[in-house]
């Protein structure tokens, strides 16, 4: 092996090339920095008025009203505002009827959409390709142009304002996402291993049993947790379809021009706090879903 | 088959108040009135006549009573009696209230029993007449003198009908109808079509809400917070996912902290950038703070029109980038590797990059995520009620809120849904045509 | 000019070490082949020299330049990407013009080169064509292409070949050391296809675990390795390794093979130091001499296996006095030597070819 030094290099291990490469690459780092900073400030931007929100939630009547409003978070900290808001006419119940709306819009969602979803990913049927595009239609369709009628509808059939009525409607809009995301966690499944339970004397049922479902649960958990969320973030349809039953989100609505600031923030508070506990578990799904749409 | 339950409840609580709702809106259910030959639902039809003709009433007559919800009734009563007639007989027989005085009332207020009125106006036949069953049209069974006492056996209420005749612009028809859709006036002999009972396609909805003063700020406000946010927010998402892209440290945080907008309601959020916004909110107190102002700057009230728009903008940017983000993501993540490495080694800095090898290559996400993100923004609702109070500043979905809370018409609150999905779908066509793809992106 | 040093190059994944305090110099204008199996860090060594990667210490330079840390896009060079790396969504002769394009270069300029370019690799047909309507070798051509537009004074390849299929690889083997003869760039090719590596490179160098084995001309590595993984590594088929002891008979140095002895002629002076030792013997299936009749000097074997392989019978032998641990040897023969299994043959050692290998260190004993 030849090995040439130019003279004009230094060598390797001298102070002045250390100090030379160190420079390099900080250099080649400062567009990094940049990106951190992007993201720092994008990280503000987001978290800036959740943690403003959530103070105001947690603090005195007072502090609510007061103004300038301390920078200072949660001081004083006190359950004077939430207690307040709870106290309100109408807020348990409507947090109770949100709650027993999303479940219910969890369970059927969930229940409906799995074995679609299964066919979809596993059995190549005629029209397959139309399903999936009128369920990505459905998504898509304004969910104004449906509550009307179907509140004239639920009037006629005499089930107007009633929670199982509202929660169909939630479940008709949030079947079509629930579909596509378990189509797509069956479709990661390998249909190899469904197969290879069959060879081992399994029944096709056993074998989706014990093989298949525990491996496709987490993202089954994570659409009906979305379908859970989407039903208890909606505001128009739980608007137009309830009256007496009405849920937290139509309540607020019809109450916000004549509710105090303090009703308004803890109202906000709590139709904020369990989107964000789910969102948690849920981010890593939201992928599969719309690599399956930009095919 | 595993399908199927999905496809039927769609079916039923999709596709049928998709159809019912476009019906709504171009379909008056009460355009028309038949006419029919005889004063029953049983007897055939002998015309139709449109809603606010004015006819001429031609005689009445009391029919059972088919449908007791009805409103706007004129009722008959009728009562069957057992009439002790002078010669001591009894003669069983229907005839109409006003035949009969009442003079024994039930606990209950049921007339119990009281005596045949006499017929006043006519000295030669004073008798009044019993029929088989309710109504004019029941054949006559007895005639029975006045004051004769009478035992009130059943009560019976009879919608009346009219026998009308009127002109809708050419044609003109004659034929009974119940009372109950047709207004007489005070002469009792003209009188108007009030509703009809049978539809017919209709443009008037779709003209009433062009016309509807709160059309024209609707969807001019609607169009205006399209045009502002949905540039503004892709390049936001797009500098979103160029940092997740970029896969920093802490990446799988960024990802969950930039994602939580998109589990908020839009009330929530609403809700969120009114306690930004408002008088003694946060943007206030930071500016006070900072010095900048001093005192509270109003940017909520029905004077402030542009500042409403500005903080609707910048509260559905904050909320609806997310979703944006993560197909641009999922776009990005795509593209291979080697592509970027490729081009970085030949030249090509970050932003050149991202010009000439992400971008085009992002062509089929962004087109999605613009149709997604347009009939989305076209639905914006909530945020513009917590922070414009739906007067001030109103948008489309506000007024198909409006019409159906408010003034009770389904119809032209269909009429305003259907303008949305037409938009909707013009938008997605749009871009369907303008924003072109590669047909085929090889791996 | 354009000379590449390479010195005490590192660089780890986690707790793996991907290469291994690597030197290396690859002179200007000189075609090297970066030869090793999967993992053995040839491609991260190349990509730490194409900026890529950046290495954990040591330092490149190029040209005299320290480039340690630059970024790719400032190193001046040009790569050809295993999987080509065609951007999908421009047409051919904008994939082509790419770098020129980025780098400003006049318009005039960049359409004579691309035109240049796609001659030389003879896809001026495709010019206008998008690139997900071509095969995997016109896109490869491509790849080549958008690389010589540059006319970088360093030419880089990752394993440009290996997507191709046997036959297309062989036609394009011949066809890319012509045209690269030609464009005379400092090329560094990086490869796992030890025939690929001999008949292109004007030098090898061998890497094993992130560790550079030997750095010689072709025929060198091929016939000298130095140690045992070279040996084995190039030729196919690959060394034959059999253990054995050196002894002393009568003055001379023989060495027991499996209780045969060899006596070695011109004995190498380093293998003296090995009396009583164990040591292990290295010969090509071509460089050893079958005969069918006894000869003195020559090892009696059992034949095993026969492979006629049309310009050669490649015959598996084993020491016939071994027992059950035999270590099959490859012998290579005129096609028209008839043999058959079972029969016995006398092997010819001819001294100038073995290779002596000290067993523990594995390194090939040499001869100066």
């Amino acid at each position: 092996m030849t090995e040439r030094k130019f003279d004009v290099l230094l060598p390797l291990d001298s102070s002045e090339v250390q100090r030379l490469h160190r420079n390099m690459k900080r250099r080649a780092n400062r567009g990094r920095v940049w990106t951190y900073l992007g993201a720092g400030l994008i990280v503000l931007w987001i978290l800036v008025p959740l943690f403003f929100l959530t103070s105001m939630a947690f603090t005195t009547r007072e502090a609510v009203r007061s103004y300038p409003k301390s920078v200072l978070p949660f001081i004083p900290f006190s359950t004077d505002t939430v207690r307040f808001f709870l106290d309100q006419p109408g807020v348990v119940d409507g947090l109770w009827n949100s709650l027993i709306v999303a479940i219910i819009t969890l369970l059927l969602s969930t229940i409906l959409a799995a074995p679609a979803g299964y066919a979809i990913a596993r059995y190549i049927f005629p029209g397959r390709d139309l399903v999936r595009l009128g369920i990505l239609a459905v998504r898509a369709f304004p969910i104004v142009v449906l509550s009307i009628p179907l509140a004239v509808f639920f009037l006629r059939a005499g089930i107007f304002d009633s929670l199982y009525s509202l929660a169909f409607m939630h479940t008709a809009l949030t079947m079509p996402t629930s579909v596509l995301i378990i189509a797509s966690v069956f479709a990661s499944v390998p249909h190899e291993l469904e197969e290879a339970g069959q060879v081992f004397g399994a029944s096709a049922l056993q074998s989706f049993w014990h093989i298949v479902l525990p491996l496709a649960l987490p993202g089954i958990a994570a659409s009906s947790i979305f379908a859970f969320v989407l039903s208890w973030n909606e505001v128009f349809a739980a608007g137009v379809l309830t009256l007496e039953n009405r849920t937290l989100p139509a309540l607020l609505l019809v109450q916000l021009q004549q509710s105090s600031d303090a009703y308004q923030f803890a109202g906000g508070f709590f139709l904020m706090a369990p989107s964000i506990v789910f969102m948690f578990f849920i981010r890593n799904y939201l992928f599969n879903m719309w690599s399956q749409v930009t095919k | 088959m595993l399908v199927a339950p999905v496809l039927i409840f769609l079916g039923f609580f999709f596709a049928y108040p998709m159809y019912e709702g476009l019906r709504l809106s171009i379909w008056d259910d009460e355009a028309v009135l038949p006419l029919r030959e005889g004063p029953s639902l049983k007897d055939s039809e002998s015309g139709r006549l449109s809603q606010g003709v004015t006819v001429e009433v031609l005689g009445r007559q009391g029919n059972l009573l088919t449908d007791a919800d009805a409103t706007d009734l004129l009722t008959e009563t009728w009562f069957r009696v057992a009439v002790t007639q002078p010669d001591g007989t009894t003669v069983d027989g229907w005839a109409p209230e006003s035949r009969i005085r009442v003079r024994e009332e039930g606990p209950d207020g049921t007339p119990l029993s009281g005596t045949v009125r006499p017929k006043l106006g006519e000295p030669d036949d004073p008798r009044t007449t019993l029929r088989d069953g309710p109504g004019e049209g029941g054949t006559e069974v007895a005639f029975v003198e006045p004051r004769a006492p009478a035992a009130i056996v059943e009560v019976a209420i009879l919608e009346v009908w009219f026998n009308v005749r009127g002109t809708d612009p050419g044609e003109s028809a004659q034929g009974w109808a119940p009372s109950r859709f047709i207004q007489v006036f005070g002469d009792e002999v003209t009188g108007r079509i009030d509703r009809g009972s049978a539809g017919e396609f209709t443009t008037e909805f779709i003209k009433k809400m062009f016309n509807d003063r709160f059309f024209d700020p609707a969807w001019r406000t609607t169009l205006l917070l399209l045009v502002l946010i949905i540039p503004a927010q892709f390049a936001l998402a797009l500098l979103m996912s160029l940092v997740i892209h970029a896969r920093l440290k802490f990446n799988s945080w960024f990802l969950y902290v930039f994602t939580i907008p998109m589990g908020m309601s839009d009330l929530a959020v609403g809700t969120l950038f009114f306690s930004v916004f408002t008088g003694n909110g946060l943007l206030n107190s930071v500016l006070e703070g900072l010095g900048i102002i001093d005192s509270p700057h109003v940017f909520l009230s029905s004077q402030t029109r542009n500042w409403i728009i500005l903080a609707i903008v910048v509260a559905e940017i904050w909320r609806s980038t997310s979703i944006v983000m993560v197909i641009l993501v999922s776009g990005l993540q795509a593209i291979p590797d080697e592509n970027l490495e490729a081009a970085e080694l030949f030249g090509a800095s970050y932003w050149q990059r991202v010009r000439y090898v992400m971008l085009p290559l992002l062509r089929p996400s962004v087109q999605v995520a613009l149709i997604l993100r347009t009939i989305l923004a076209l639905q914006v609702f909530a945020v513009v009620i917590a922070l414009g109070g739906g007067d001030t500043v109103t948008v489309l979905t506000n007024e198909t809120f409006r019409q159906y809370a408010d003034f009770r018409n389904n119809n032209v609150a269909a009429a305003y849904a259907l303008f949305v999905m037409v938009l909707s779908l013009a938008s997605a066509f749009f871009y369907l045509r303008t924003v072109r793809t590669d047909t085929e992106i090889e791996r | 000019m354009s000379e590449i040093v390479v010195e005490r190059a590192s660089k780890s994944f986690g707790s793996k070490v991907a290469i291994d305090d690597v030197s290396l110099t690859v002179d200007d204008g000189e075609f090297l082949v970066l030869l090793g199996p999967s993992g053995c860090g040839k491609t991260t060594l190349l990509r730490a020299i194409a900026g890529l990667g950046m290495v954990d210490s040591g330092r490149i330079t190029i040209d005299g330049r320290d480039v340690t840390y630059v970024p790719a896009g400032n190193r001046k060079i040009s790569m050809v990407f295993q999987s080509y790396a065609i951007f999908p969504h421009m047409s051919v002769r904008n994939n082509i013009g790419f770098g020129l394009r980025m780098s400003k270069t006049p318009k005039e300029v960049i359409q004579e080169r691309v035109e240049e370019a796609a001659s030389l690799l003879h896809i001026e047909e495709l010019l206008d064509r998008k690139p997900s309507a071509m095969s995997g070798g016109q896109r490869q051509r491509v790849a080549v292409a958008r690389a010589l537009a540059m006319k970088a004074e360093v030419l880089l390849m990752d394993e440009p070949l290996s997507n191709l299929d046997a036959l297309l690889r062989l036609e394009m083997r011949a066809e890319l050391k012509r045209l690269l003869a030609e464009v005379n760039a400092t090329t560094i090719y990086v490869t796992h296809d030890q025939i690929e590596a001999l008949s292109m490179g004007d030098r090898v160098a061998v890497m094993k675990e992130g560790v550079l084995q030997q750095v010689d001309h072709p025929t060198v590595v091929y016939e000298d390795p130095s140690n045992e993984f070279v040996g084995g590594f190039i030729g196919n088929p690959p060394m034959n390794f059999i253990d054995g002891v050196v002894r002393q008979d009568k003055g001379r140095l023989a060495v027991e093979l499996a209780g045969q002895k060899l006596t070695v002629g011109s004995a190498l002076p380093a293998l003296r130091a090995y009396g009583g030792k164990p040591i292990r013997l290295g010969i090509r299936a071509e460089n050893m001499e079958a005969v069918q009749s006894p000869v003195s000097d020559g090892l009696k074997v059992r034949v095993e296996v026969v492979e006629p392989l049309g310009a050669q019978n490649l015959l598996t032998v084993t020491l016939l006095s071994a027992g059950s641990d035999a270590q099959p040897m490859k012998v290579s023969t005129h096609p028209t030597f008839g043999v058959t299994v079972g029969e016995q043959l006398w092997i010819r050692f001819p001294s100038h070819q073995i290779r002596w290998i000290d067993p523990q260190t594995q390194e090939v004993l040499s001869s100066g």
